[in-house]
C-alpha cells in the first residue's frame, strides 16, 4: 500500500512537470530546438581542418634564390600557402603584424655556403601569435617546411646523380657532418608577440569575456522577467516611468556591476595568475564597457521575448553554449564555414574575446572594426529591445 | 467611463460600463472574483485600452496620460509587486523616486507614510520577511508616498485581518477628508459600507451605482420597516396606507413594510393599524447587510431578460 502511494505521488509529479512544460511552447522550442540548432550549425559549419597559413617568403636581394611565388608554391608544403615573395623582411613583418599573413618564412642568404661550412642553413619562420595552440601548430608547420626543403634538395641531388652526395658545385663536402648532409636546412621559429603564449594568458582572457557576457545577459534578463511576473511592470505602466528610463536604469546598474566584476577579475588575472596586461587600461576598459553594453542589449532582448523566468534562463544558457562553440573561445572562427563565421560575429563575446586578447597580450588592436561592431551590436540590440519594452508598457 | 467594453480573446470581461467618479469621494468597485473589477481598474490606470467606449481620468484619456497626470495617480496592484530583497524603507523610497520625488521631500514623505501605516518599526526589515498584512500596508505606503490626488487601490484589504482592514479603511477615510479621490476594489461585499459610493459589478456588468443607502433602496425597492404585532395580523390591507410600496408577511405576527420614506410612512401605517384595532409591539427600520443587497441585485439582474446583443444590454447609469 505504501509503495502504491509512493508511485502515485511520484507519477503525480511526473504528470505535473510534463504538462507544465508541454503547455509552454516557447520552452519546448528553446529546450529541444535550441541545442539541436546549435549542434546542427556546429556540425554543418565546422570544417574540422585548419586553414592553410598564409605565408610570405622573404628572399634576401643578394641571394640568387628565385623571387616568384610559383616556385615556392611548387614546394607544396601542406598547411602553408605562399601568398607573396618579398625581399624586405621588415615590410613582411609589418604585414604579419597587420594580420595580412599568418607566417613569414625568411630564406637563408647563402644556403650552400652555410652547408659548405658544415652548418645547417636556417629557415627563419616568423609568426605573431598569442594563442599557444596556434604557436605550437606554427612551429610544427615550420618543421614541415624544413623537411620539404630538405626533400627538395635531395630530389635535385637525385636528378644530378650520386655526385651530389659528395660535391655541390664541384666542391668536396666530405668534411660536412653527416647530420648536415641529412638535413641541410632547419627551421628556427620566431614569435613577434611581445609575450610567450600561455594557456592561462590566452584562455583566461577569453574566459573573462565569456563570463562577462553571460553575467550581463543573465542578470538583466532575469531582472525584467521577474518584474513582469511579480506585477512590477504593471506598476511601472501606471506610473510616470518610461521605457527609456527603465532601460537606462537597468543598463547603468548592471553595467556598473559588470564593470566592478570585470575590474576585480582583471586584477586577479594579472596579479594572481600572472597574465600580462600590455595594453592601455583605458582601452581595455573601453572594450569591456562595449562588451557589457552589447551583452546587456542581448539580455534585454531575451527578457522581452521570454514569457517566464525558466525560458529566460534557457535562452541565456543557449547563448552561452553558442558563444562557447562559435566565438573563438575554443575553436578558431576561421575554422568554420563563412556563413557560421558571420553568425559568430553577431555575438558580442566574439569581438570581446578577440579585442581583450589583443589588448592584454599584444598591446594592440589589429582590427579596430571590432570595436565598431560592438557599438553596432549594442545599438541594434538596445534599440530593438527598447522598442519591444516600450510596446509592452503601452496600454494593451 | 462611458459605454466601456473590454474583451479578451472573445470573452467579455467588462461590458458597456458607464461610471462617473466624483472628486473627493471613496468609490468602491464591489463584486465577486472575475466580475471585471481589475480590468476596469487597469483601463483607468492606462494599462489596458478599452475595446469600445471612452475612459477619461483627470481630464485625459489614460492611453495618452501626460507624465504630470500620472504623477497625480497612486496605484496599488492586486498582488504584491514590490521587491522582496529590499527593506520596507527602500521599497517606499524606490516608489517615491519613480514618481520623481527629490531627496529631501522623498525622505520626508517616505518616513511619514511608514509611520502613518504603522510600518516604522519594520522599516529596515526586508519585504520578504514582512507578514502578509504588513506587505499590503507597504504596498499602500508605496501608492501614497507621492501624495496623489487619485488613489486607485486594487483589493487593498484582500488577505488582511479584520483589525488591519479597519486601519486601512480609516486611513482611506482620512485621505478622502483631505481631498483625495479613491477608487477601491474589494470582493468583500460588506466593505461597501465604507465607501461613499459603490459600483456593484457582476460578470463584467454594472448592476448598480450609488451611495450604500441608495443601493439598499434599489435592492429592496425602498426602505424596509419591520413591524411586530401583539396578536396575529393580516397586513395585506396596509397596502392602502400612504407611502407603503409593498407588504411582506414574514410571520403570523410580523411583517415588513417597504416604504418610500420610513420617517413619514411609518406613523401613517401605525395609525392605520391602530384604527384596525390591533396593538403594535415593536417597529424597527431594517438595515439589510450588503451581502443581502448584493444578492438581491444579482438575482434581479439575472432575472432581467438579456438583450440580443451583450453590448446592448441595459446597465444602470452612474450617478
Amino acid at each position: 500500500m505504501g509503495l502504491a502511494k509512493l508511485i502515485v505521488r511520484v507519477l503525480a509529479i511526473v504528470g505535473k512537470e510534463v504538462t507544465e512544460i508541454t503547455r509552454r511552447p516557447g520552452a519546448i522550442l528553446s529546450l529541444i530546438l535550441g541545442p539541436f540548432l546549435i549542434l546542427a550549425v556546429f556540425g554543418l559549419g565546422y570544417q574540422g581542418i585548419k586553414r592553410d597559413l598564409a605565408t610570405i617568403v622573404v628572399v634576401d636581394p643578394t641571394s640568387k634564390l628565385p623571387t616568384d611565388v610559383a616556385t615556392y608554391k611548387d614546394l607544396n608544403v601542406r598547411g602553408l600557402q605562399v601568398i607573396d615573395v618579398m625581399t624586405d623582411r621588415a615590410a613582411a613583418e609589418a604585414r604579419l603584424r597587420d594580420d595580412q599573413a599568418d607566417v613569414v618564412v625568411v630564406l637563408p642568404v647563402d644556403p650552400i655556403g652555410t652547408v659548405e661550412t658544415g652548418k645547417q642553413a636556417e629557415l627563419t619562420v616568423i609568426a605573431d601569435v598569442t594563442d599557444p595552440v596556434l604557436a605550437n601548430y606554427t612551429g610544427f608547420m615550420a618543421e614541415t617546411l624544413a623537411s620539404a626543403v630538405n626533400r627538395e634538395i635531395f630530389r635535385i641531388g637525385a636528378e644530378q646523380g650520386e655526385q651530389y652526395a659528395i660535391t655541390i658545385s664541384g666542391r668536396d663536402l666530405s668534411s660536412v657532418p653527416p647530420e648536415v648532409i641529412a638535413s641541410p636546412t632547419k627551421a628556427v621559429m620566431q614569435n613577434l608577440a611581445p609575450v610567450e603564449p600561455t594557456i592561462v594568458g590566452f584562455y583566461g582572457t577569453a574566459a573573462l569575456a565569456l563570463v562577462l557576457q553571460h553575467l550581463a545577459v543573465t542578470l538583466i534578463a532575469l531582472s525584467i522577467v521577474r518584474e513582469r511576473s511579480s506585477g512590477a511592470l504593471d506598476r511601472f505602466r501606471a506610473s510616470p516611468m518610461r521605457a527609456t528610463e527603465l532601460v537606462a536604469g537597468k543598463v547603468l546598474a548592471f553595467g556598473l556591476l559588470g564593470g566592478g566584476i570585470a575590474a576585480t577579475s582583471t586584477w586577479l588575472l594579472v596579479s594572481v595568475l600572472g597574465v600580462p596586461m600590455l595594453g592601455s587600461p583605458a582601452v581595455i576598459a573601453l572594450v569591456i564597457g562595449l562588451l557589457l553594453l552589447a551583452s546587456l542589449g542581448l539580455g534585454l532582448l531575451i527578457s522581452v521575448v521570454s514569457d517566464s523566468e525558466r525560458q529566460a534562463v534557457q535562452l541565456a544558457l543557449l547563448t552561452l553554449l553558442a558563444s562557447m562553440f562559435f566565438s573563438g573561445f575554443v575553436l578558431r572562427i576561421e575554422e568554420f564555414q563563412p556563413v557560421v563565421q558571420l553568425a559568430a560575429y553577431l555575438l558580442p563575446v566574439t569581438h570581446g574575446i578577440a579585442l581583450l586578447q589583443e589588448q592584454m597580450l599584444n598591446g594592440t588592436i589589429t582590427h579596430p572594426w571590432q570595436l565598431i561592431a560592438l557599438v553596432g551590436i549594442a545599438a541594434i540590440l538596445l534599440t530593438s529591445s527598447w522598442t519591444l519594452l516600450w510596446r509592452e508598457l503601452r496600454p494593451g | 467611463m462611458a459605454g466601456v467594453t473590454r474583451r479578451f480573446d472573445g470573452t467579455q470581461a467588462v461590458s458597456n460600463l458607464d461610471l462617473e467618479i466624483p472628486r473627493g469621494e471613496i468609490v468602491g468597485l464591489v463584486g465577486p472574483s472575475g466580475s471585471g473589477k481589475t480590468t476596469t481598474i487597469r483601463m483607468i490606470t492606462g494599462s489596458l485600452s478599452p475595446t469600445a467606449g471612452e475612459v477619461e481620468v483627470l481630464g485625459e484619456r489614460p492611453s495618452a496620460f501626460r507624465r504630470r497626470t500620472r504623477e497625480r495617480i497612486g496605484y496599488m496592484p492586486q498582488l504584491f509587486s514590490l521587491y522582496p530583497e529590499l527593506s520596507a524603507r527602500e521599497n517606499v523610497d524606490f516608489a517615491a523616486a519613480i514618481y520623481g520625488l527629490v531627496l529631501w521631500r522623498r525622505w520626508r514623505r517616505r518616513d511619514k507614510v511608514l509611520k502613518l501605516l504603522d510600518l516604522w518599526s519594520a522599516r529596515n526589515r526586508r519585504a520578504s520577511r514582512l507578514s502578509g498584512g504588513m506587505q499590503r500596508r507597504l504596498e499602500l505606503a508605496a501608492a501614497l508616498v507621492h501624495e496623489p490626488d487619485l488613489l486607485i487601490l486594487d483589493e487593498p484589504t484582500a488577505g488582511v485581518d479584520p483589525l488591519l482592514r479597519r486601519t486601512v479603511w480609516n486611513e482611506l477615510h482620512r485621505l478622502r477628508d483631505s481631498g483625495v479621490t479613491a477608487l477601491v476594489t474589494t470582493q468583500y461585499v460588506t466593505e461597501a459600507e465604507e465607501c461613499d459610493r459603490v459600483a456593484l459589478l457582476s460578470e463584467g456588468r454594472l448592476l448598480a451605482f450609488g451611495t450604500p443607502d441608495e443601493l439598499r433602496r434599489e435592492a429592496l425597492g425602498g426602505e424596509v420597516v419591520e413591524v411586530t404585532m401583539q396578536d396575529i395580523f393580516d397586513a395585506a390591507n396596509l397596502h392602502r396606507s400612504t407611502g407603503v410600496l409593498d407588504v411582506r408577511q414574514t410571520g403570523p405576527k410580523t411583517f415588513q413594510l417597504v416604504v418610500d420614506n420610513a420617517a413619514t410612512a411609518t406613523p401613517d401605517a401605525i395609525q392605520a393599524m391602530s384604527e384596525a384595532g390591533v396593538e403594535v409591539a415593536e417597529v424597527r427600520t431594517l438595515r439589510p447587510s450588503f451581502e443581502d443587497v448584493f444578492s438581491s441585485l444579482v438575482e434581479r439582474s439575472r432575472a432581467q431578460p438579456v438583450a440580443a446583443s451583450e453590448d446592448a444590454a441595459p446597465t444602470p447609469r452612474a450617478a
